[in-house]
């Protein structure tokens, strides 16, 4: 796998999957209230209003880096497969969107292959034929057109050398359309979570002679319920219309009640609460896909009825984590690492998160949800508030029994987790197991590539892990598998660790395409990788989002954890 | 007039230090910053009277399902917590304050004092020096007036490694960007004092440029260099919490009035008094700077000061004859000054 674009990618998760996404639940009452009021008024027509902190930076589907399709892309973009539009943990389920079906798999998951619906058009009328949805998976190879994910260069027969259609006119052969409704992808390995892949933007179809190239951004030809008709500043300003030729008929994933969708970016992310609060003019059409309320906006709103019930809660398969690096002293000793373990203090961490709300606490390096394989477990049981008993009785194991001196490096910016607010809280929580930590920030702009580079990788920093899709296999594998460690790239594997037990484990897993089924077996293997304790898991962020009074039909998934875009509608 | 008519002789300090205490507001200022001064050197014996440190979290005092606002009212306010405790952390506020009052006045101090050393040097190599010399020096000090200063200054403390100490940077930054005015006054006060002739007496008897620049420049260029640095102090502290609410300050968990300030501005609604307490120290320390630096100003203004005694001695004169008597003093007190 070149991981080299992951780390890039996962970033642009983040970032980019959490602007385009859109998913705001009421959280109070829970999905299902929701699905029952919003039903009951759901309205055709009207201006649905996005605002967002981030743009929607190169609106190109060869560009995209999303998680299951995106919410604003997923209003342009249909792909072959796309996550269930419905709330909850029902939502981390693939569906098929412009295919029959999920897609057959060969005895070892090697070949898939898809049937296109009939009657799939595009915004000009011309009709989605398979070669479309190949050469917009082509146009993705090419060096031009970067900012992907790397999935497609790593699984597919050919894709480590192909340089995309512009170079490469003959096309890649391992994407095979034997009629206009049929596509077949030949993988260099068993690959059982493909399904997951195909949501991506890169499935979407692009018609030949409508390629603008490094300018098709600018407009998109639509395959879904939307159009652009209006794109500012490489995404920052934003005007959707319907489009004509897309049919419900077709599609049972997109509600797409509104005719028109502005999308407003560059937002602070006080201002988009606060509008999204008051509620003024277009304002009360109006949701967030990016923003979360902070924790001093959440103190304000519980004691608001009319505002709390505007508030939708998700979940996106997230870890936050202390990262060991064991070729750094003393990390090397196992009971150092266990000591820390014991003696983080939780609570603390949770609260400078932003409090319960806005975070859960995690003992497990997977996310909390059954999709991923959750399997609970606490090996180096911290109690609420930290064991330190316990970690100064390893830390004289360890040949420490007046304690330690510790440097934790951590991102300078307090924009994400990984910042000065989660490093002071497990600055004080180890100080009572008598460890002292010395905060060492670094510049955001500079924080990936030191600590992601083998060369330049801290002993002990603050990391994060998102979903590219809420199977355990892209959550395990780059920090796990040791045939991922890069060296001369961004390298995820923290510890560096290369167990060809662990790599056999991963190989065996990719292959089962019964999702459950590997779901249990990542679950498993993730308990097992916890015994070393080479991360300390932290939290799971949860998202808590406002919107506007007159937003109707809210549905939030639990694999990107916002509210669908395509499913609101205004009253 | 000549000095034997005085009453009584004084040094300039007992002058200065007479002329202040006559005024209420100078006095109110120095009782405020005197105390300020005392609670910084006192911080770490202040908070353990109060039983409390600045970087003990105390989760168990906040609502962790609000987003960690404190459970007490007034932002937790207690007998254990004199001031409440800090959102999201449960930090005890009193704590945090004191000892952010050692970095706000450290820094204040510290970077007005290297504003004035460079600042003087500069003016009086550009006094004393020759043509080229001048053209350079101001030149410079020209640019480092016209910086924008608050932009270099993000930059600076960005830039340099995390590893350097945050106080010492801050104050260097705030120093080095800022010594410009300082500079022109000093300079512009060594030009006209070079042409007097006790200057020009002490240069025929032999002493040498730097001779006359500590002996018969200093004392006299005290005044105007005391005054600039009085009103430099408070706007240094405005410049040490700017810089600490764009987060380019003092690195956590080292607490600061302006960083606290930074990460309260969200809470003004939710926790008012979080807010409200830097600010208010803030306000507090920069009135108090600039009304002590107005009186230093006053004090040693010969004008001022000598109309003040005129005023004093001869309190129903006319104003016309008051304003002569005025000229004549202020010449008077200078050169007495300078001799002093």
């Amino acid at each position: 796998m070149s991981r080299s674009h992951i780390p890039g990618g996962l970033r642009a998760v983040s970032s980019v999957a959490l602007v385009s996404a859109i998913l705001v639940t009421v959280a109070a009452c829970g999905p299902k209230a929701t699905g029952s009021s919003a039903d009951a008024t759901a309205h055709q027509g009207g201006t649905l209003t996005v605002l967002d902190e981030n743009p929607q930076t190169d609106f190109d589907p060869a560009r995209l880096y999303t998680t299951g399709g995106g919410d604003v892309p997923g209003l342009v973009f249909r792909t072959l497969t796309t996550r269930a539009h419905v709330s909850g943990a029902a939502g981390t389920k693939v569906v098929p969107d412009l295919a029959t079906d999920t897609g057959e798999p060969s005895d070892n998951a090697t070949v898939w292959t898809y049937h296109l619906k009939p009657g799939l058009k595009f915004e000009d009328g011309t009709p989605i034929a398979a070669a479309d949805i190949k050469y917009g998976i082509e146009r993705s190879f090419a060096p031009e057109l970067s900012g992907g994910p790397s999935y497609l260069r790593d699984w597919l027969v050919g894709g480590a050398s192909y340089q995309g259609p512009y170079q490469n006119k003959q096309g890649l052969a391992s994407i095979a359309t034997p009629d206009a409704a049929t596509i077949v992808f030949h993988l260099t390995k068993p690959e059982g979570d493909f399904p997951y892949l195909a949501t991506m933007t890169q499935f979407s179809p692009v018609p030949q002679a409508k390629d603008t190239g490094a300018n098709y951004y600018k407009h998109p030809i639509s395959s879904g319920p939307y159009e652009v008709t209006e794109n500012q500043n490489n995404g920052t300003t934003m005007a959707f219309k319907r489009n004509p030729y897309w049919s419900a008929a077709t599609d049972s994933q997109r509600k797409a009640y509104p005719d028109v969708i502005d999308y407003d970016s560059g937002l602070d992310p006080a201002v988009i609460n606060q509008r999204l609060s008051t509620s003024s003019g277009s304002d009360a059409a109006a949701v967030t896909t990016d923003t979360n309320l902070g924790p001093s906006e959440l103190a304000q709103i519980a004691g608001n009825k009319g505002l709390a019930s505007r508030v939708g809660t998700g979940h996106f398969g997230e870890t936050y984590y202390i990262a060991f690096n064991p070729k750094v002293k003393p990390f090397d000793n196992p009971k150092v690492r266990e000591a820390i373990s014991y003696a983080i203090n939780r609570t603390a961490v949770v609260d400078a998160a932003g409090g319960s709300a806005l975070a859960t606490a995690a003992t497990t390096f997977l996310p909390n949800q059954a999709a991923f394989g959750y399997t609970p477990y606490d090996w180096f049981p911290a109690g609420a508030s930290g064991n330190a008993a316990q970690a100064k009785q390893l830390l004289a194991q360890a040949g420490y029994p007046n304690g330690i001196t510790v440097t934790l490096t951590h991102d300078a910016s307090d924009g994400s987790y990984t910042g000065p607010a989660i490093a002071t809280a497990v600055q004080a929580g180890l100080k009572s197991a008598g460890i002292t930590v010395k905060l060492n920030p670094v510049q955001d702009s500079d924080y990936s590539s030191l600590v992601n580079s083998v060369n330049t990788e801290p002993g002990m920093y603050l990391a994060s892990w998102g979903a590219d899709w809420p199977s355990g296999g892209p959550f395990l594998a780059p920090v796990f598998d040791g045939r991922q460690i890069v060296t001369d790239g961004a390298n995820f594997n923290n510890a560096q660790l290369n167990d060809p037990a662990v790599n056999a484990e991963i190989d065996r897993i990719n292959a089962i395409t019964d999702h459950a089924q590997a779901a249990q077996a990542w679950g498993a293997l993730d308990k097992k990788l916890g015994q070393d304790a080479y991360t300390v898991p932290l939290l799971h962020p949860v998202y808590e989002r406002l919107y506007g009074t007159d937003i109707r039909n809210v549905v939030i998934n639990d694999w990107d954890g916002r509210l669908d875009v395509s499913d609101v509608a205004v009253k | 007039m000549s000095i034997e008519e005085y009453p009584r002789v004084e040094s300039a300090g007992v002058l200065v230090w007479r002329r202040l205490r006559s005024s209420r507001a100078a006095m109110a200022g120095l009782v405020v910053l005197a105390l300020l001064v005392v609670v910084a050197v006192a911080a770490p014996l202040l908070s353990a009277i109060e039983g409390q440190d600045p970087t003990t979290y105390h989760d168990g005092l906040l609502n962790s399902a609000l987003g960690g606002v404190p459970t007490g009212s007034l932002g937790g306010i207690d007998s254990t917590h004199w001031l409440g405790v800090e959102p999201g952390t449960g930090r005890d506020l009193f704590a945090r304050l004191v000892y952010g009052a050692q970095i706000s006045l450290l820094v204040a101090v510290g970077s007005t004092f290297v504003q004035v050393v460079v600042g003087m040097a500069a003016g009086l190599a550009a006094g004393l020096g020759n043509r080229l010399a001048d053209q350079v020096i101001g030149n410079l000090s020209d640019i480092v007036l016209a910086l924008p200063s608050l932009v270099f200054a993000i930059a600076l403390m960005a830039v340099v490694p995390s590893s350097f100490p945050r106080p010492l940077l801050l104050m260097l930054v705030i120093g080095l960007l800022g010594w410009g005015g300082t500079a022109r006054v000093v300079r512009a006060q060594t030009l006209t004092l070079k042409e007097l002739d006790y200057v020009a007496a002490a240069r025929l008897g032999g002493s040498g440029t730097w001779r006359i620049a500590r002996r018969e420049l200093l004392p006299p260029l005290a005044a105007p260099v005391i005054t600039y640095a009085a009103l430099l102090l408070p706007s240094n502290v405005v410049s040490e919490a700017g810089l600490s609410f764009l987060g380019v300050g003092v690195k956590p968990p080292t607490s600061s009035w302006g960083q606290m300030l930074s990460s309260a501005t969200t809470w003004f609604q939710s926790d008012p008094m979080y807010v409200l307490l830097p600010a208010a120290l803030l306000f507090v320390t920069t009135l108090s700077f600039t009304v002590v630096g107005d009186a230093v100003r006053t004090a040693l203004d010969p004008r001022a000061a000598s109309r003040l005694r005129v005023g004093v001695e001869r309190p129903r004169r006319g104003k016309r004859r008051q304003k002569s008597q005025t000229s004549q003093a202020s010449q008077t007190s200078q050169t007495g000054e300078a001799a002093a």
